[in-house]
């Protein structure tokens, strides 16, 4: 019987000798599950964890090196991708979401990246205020990876933990970071290398820490520190990441648009994770049914989604998941208590490619190539951790901060000329048709009137448009104003859940409170 | 054999895909057909002893045909096996080997697109 603790030294010697027995992480959940923690702590020494998905937190240092005249870059443009050059003269980061100014979401830093790393031409164009000691206000050039004097990859947020699992409850398409989420729940997606997932194999942060040299888009890269947002008390640790980008190959490292969303990056990342003890291999012993994640529904426009069901990743991995959807949904089987209904999944992040990063990780410690490291000093505990939302010191209004009560309605009954004579004696443009109940079952404009009049039509029930987009009190006037630009309208019905009329809202009320202070959106969808 | 027609849009009126249905007997199955100002377009499966009548008889009407060989292209290069096109296909294209790679079954594709806006990677085309 061999000891019962072993030391990262120990361990690197046996990586020295060529006698180190390395396991991927999905190989060690079987492993642990035939022979005990005990049994797998004494044969196995190393644990390769891998990941591979779209990581939108993360970016790239640069030094141009100087040109001449010398120039102080106060902006920078790589392929029409602006980097951020508040840091010294020909220094820049770019981040992987950064979208290009031209072609808006089609292209931005994760493509210029990989550009970059496939060792392609980039064009780089700067501009500066122009100084003594950097006259220069302009310089236009073409760079390759090559002509840099340093390109750094430097991560603020990579390889959580776990990721919320996203579906969609509404009757329209929806185009997020979690991709294209289908409407009436038709789809989920989801996250995450589960088993094979670096932090789901140490989630106390036991063996990785600052300074942990890990694999990092084929480079030999290193844990800077815990990641952005770091929330351990939640198991959602992350991790920030440096690693050298001239070391890097597009094998690992991909740019990607997710439309009507925006620009990423895939990143490919493993840590190695030294069998110390039985506690550490039990723990790198995870299965996809041990790590469970929540689904929820981004049909809601709020920073809180509701959440739908817990769910592990063995399910998610099965290909579908049954979620239990509320009564009076669309695609239930109409019981009152609600039905399951079974919605496909998808993953974004490759898991084929996130066991080639665990393969290659251990096929260069096995070669010697890679020696483990000990942390310089542990991840924050969730004691330590932070995590909480943004202060606003602006409160966000709401539908009924701004809705016009009181408005006119008009019976489904009534004449296209009772309709016109309301128009004109209430001053509105969008009367809402309600039926005997007061139920809203329409709405009728201005235009429609007019178009009535010339054809000669006489009953408002037929020239009234029956789909009515509405909203409630309580809804966000941000989501309001999505709504109203969506659907190209003016004004919308303000109804309760019995869609009885409580008021409107209107582009013209809205302008007043936001007023023209908020710019529009640089780039539309294409 | 799918295959892509054309409508101009002086045919509209008159309903020549009932009529080659009529004429020739072929069971054909309609995946996917949209009409607009100006013109329209329609994805057809046609049984492959009657394609070659089919696709005459179309012709024959002004209707435009083209044999879709291909239906949906991948570009491997760029593939990193995601999956993000499992889902959103609505008749089962993709799905996982046991590597989980994404393996492709394009004879069951009716080309809606869906999973070329959804492939983050932009592998995917609708290849004409």
């Amino acid at each position: 019987m061999g000891a019962k603790t072993k030391s990262v030294g120990e361990i690197n010697e046996k990586i020295g000798d060529g006698s180190v027995r390395v396991v991927t992480a999905d190989r060690m959940t079987e492993i642990v599950r035939e022979l005990g923690a005990e049994e797998a702590a004494r044969e196995v020494d190393v644990v390769t964890t891998g990941t591979f998905g779209p990581m939108c937190s993360s970016g790239v240092f640069l030094n141009f090196g100087h040109a001449d005249p010398p120039i102080k870059m106060q902006r920078v443009w790589l392929n029409d991708v602006e980097a951020y050059t508040g840091v010294a003269a020909v220094d820049a980061y770019l981040g992987a979401t950064q979208l290009s100014e031209e072609r808006g979401a089609e292209y931005g830093g994760g493509c210029v990246v990989e550009d970059l790393v496939a060792g392609r031409a980039v064009e780089v164009k700067a501009v500066g205020y122009g100084t003594d000691c950097y006259p220069r206000k302009e310089v236009e050039t073409t760079i390759t990876l090559e002509d840099l004097n340093q390109a750094v990859m430097l991560n603020p947020r990579n390889a959580f933990q776990r990721h919320e699992v996203g579906t969609n409850s509404t009757d329209r398409t929806l185009y997020t970071y979690m991709g294209t989420l289908l409407p009436n729940y038709r789809n989920a997606n989801y996250c995450g290398a589960g088993s094979l997932s670096p932090l789901c194999n140490d989630p106390d942060f036991e063996t990785v820490g600052v300074g942990t040299r890990i694999f990092l888009c084929g480079a030999t890269g290193y844990v800077v520190g815990a990641g952005t947002q770091h929330d351990p008390a939640n198991r959602f640790g992350t991790l920030a990441v440096s690693g050298n980008l001239k070391e890097m190959s597009t094998e690992f490292l991909r740019g990607a648009t997710f439309y009507g969303y925006g620009v990423s990056l895939y990143v490919g990342l493993g840590v190695p994770i030294p069998v110390l003890n039985a506690e550490v291999a039990r723990k790198a012993g995870v299965s996809d049914a041990e790590i469970e994640t929540e689904v929820v529904d981004f049909g809601v426009g709020r920073r809180e989604r509701p959440v739908l069901r817990r769910v592990s990743y063995e399910e998610l991995k099965s290909g579908a998941i049954e979620i239990g959807i509320g009564r009076g949904s669309k695609g239930s089987k109409g019981s009152k208590g609600g039905t399951e209904k079974e919605v496909k999944t998808s993953p974004l992040s490759s898991f084929f490619m996130a066991k080639r990063v665990a393969e290659e990780l251990k096929s260069r410690i096995e070669a010697g190539e890679f020696l483990l490291s000990v942390p310089v000093e542990r991840l924050p505990t969730p004691a330590e951790s932070v995590f909480k939302p943004m202060k606003q010191t602006e409160e966000l209004p709401l539908v009924k901060d701004v809705m016009l009560r009181e408005t006119p309605t008009i019976s489904e009954r009534a004449s296209i000329a009772d309709a016109a004579k309301l128009i004109t004696e209430s001053q509105t443009t969008h009367i809402p048709v309600v039926s005997a109940n007061e139920k809203l079952v329409g709405i009728v404009t201005a235009w429609d009137i007019s178009t009535a009049v010339a054809k000669r039509e006489e009953g408002l029930a037929e020239i009234m448009t029956r789909k009515v987009v509405t909203t409630d009190l309580e809804q966000c006037l941000e989501l309001v104003i999505r709504k109203l630009e969506r659907h190209n309208i003016s004004a919308l019905p303000v109804v309760d859940a019995d869609r009885r009329v409580l008021g409107m809202v209107t582009s013209d009320e809205i302008s007043k409170l936001v007023g023209k202070k908020r710019k529009r959106w640089q780039w539309r969808l294409r | 054999m799918k295959l892509l027609l054309r409508f101009p849009p002086d045919l509209h009126e008159t309903p020549h895909t009932a009529d080659v249905i009529l004429e020739t007997g072929a069971r054909i199955n309609i995946d996917r057909a949209n009409v607009d100002a100006v013109q329209g377009e329609a994805v057809i499966e046609v049984p492959k002893e009657k394609e070659v009548q089919v696709a005459a008889l179309f012709e024959q009407k002004g209707v435009e045909v083209r044999r879709l060989w291909r239906l949906i292209e991948r570009d491997e290069e760029r593939c990193v096996h995601c999956g993000a096109c499992v889902s959103v296909c609505p008749t089962g294209v993709f799905a996982f080997d046991q590597s989980w790679q994404v393996s492709v079954e394009e004879q069951k594709c009716i080309r809606c697109s869906v999973c070329v806006k959804a492939c983050p990677l932009g592998a995917l085309a609708c290849v004409e």
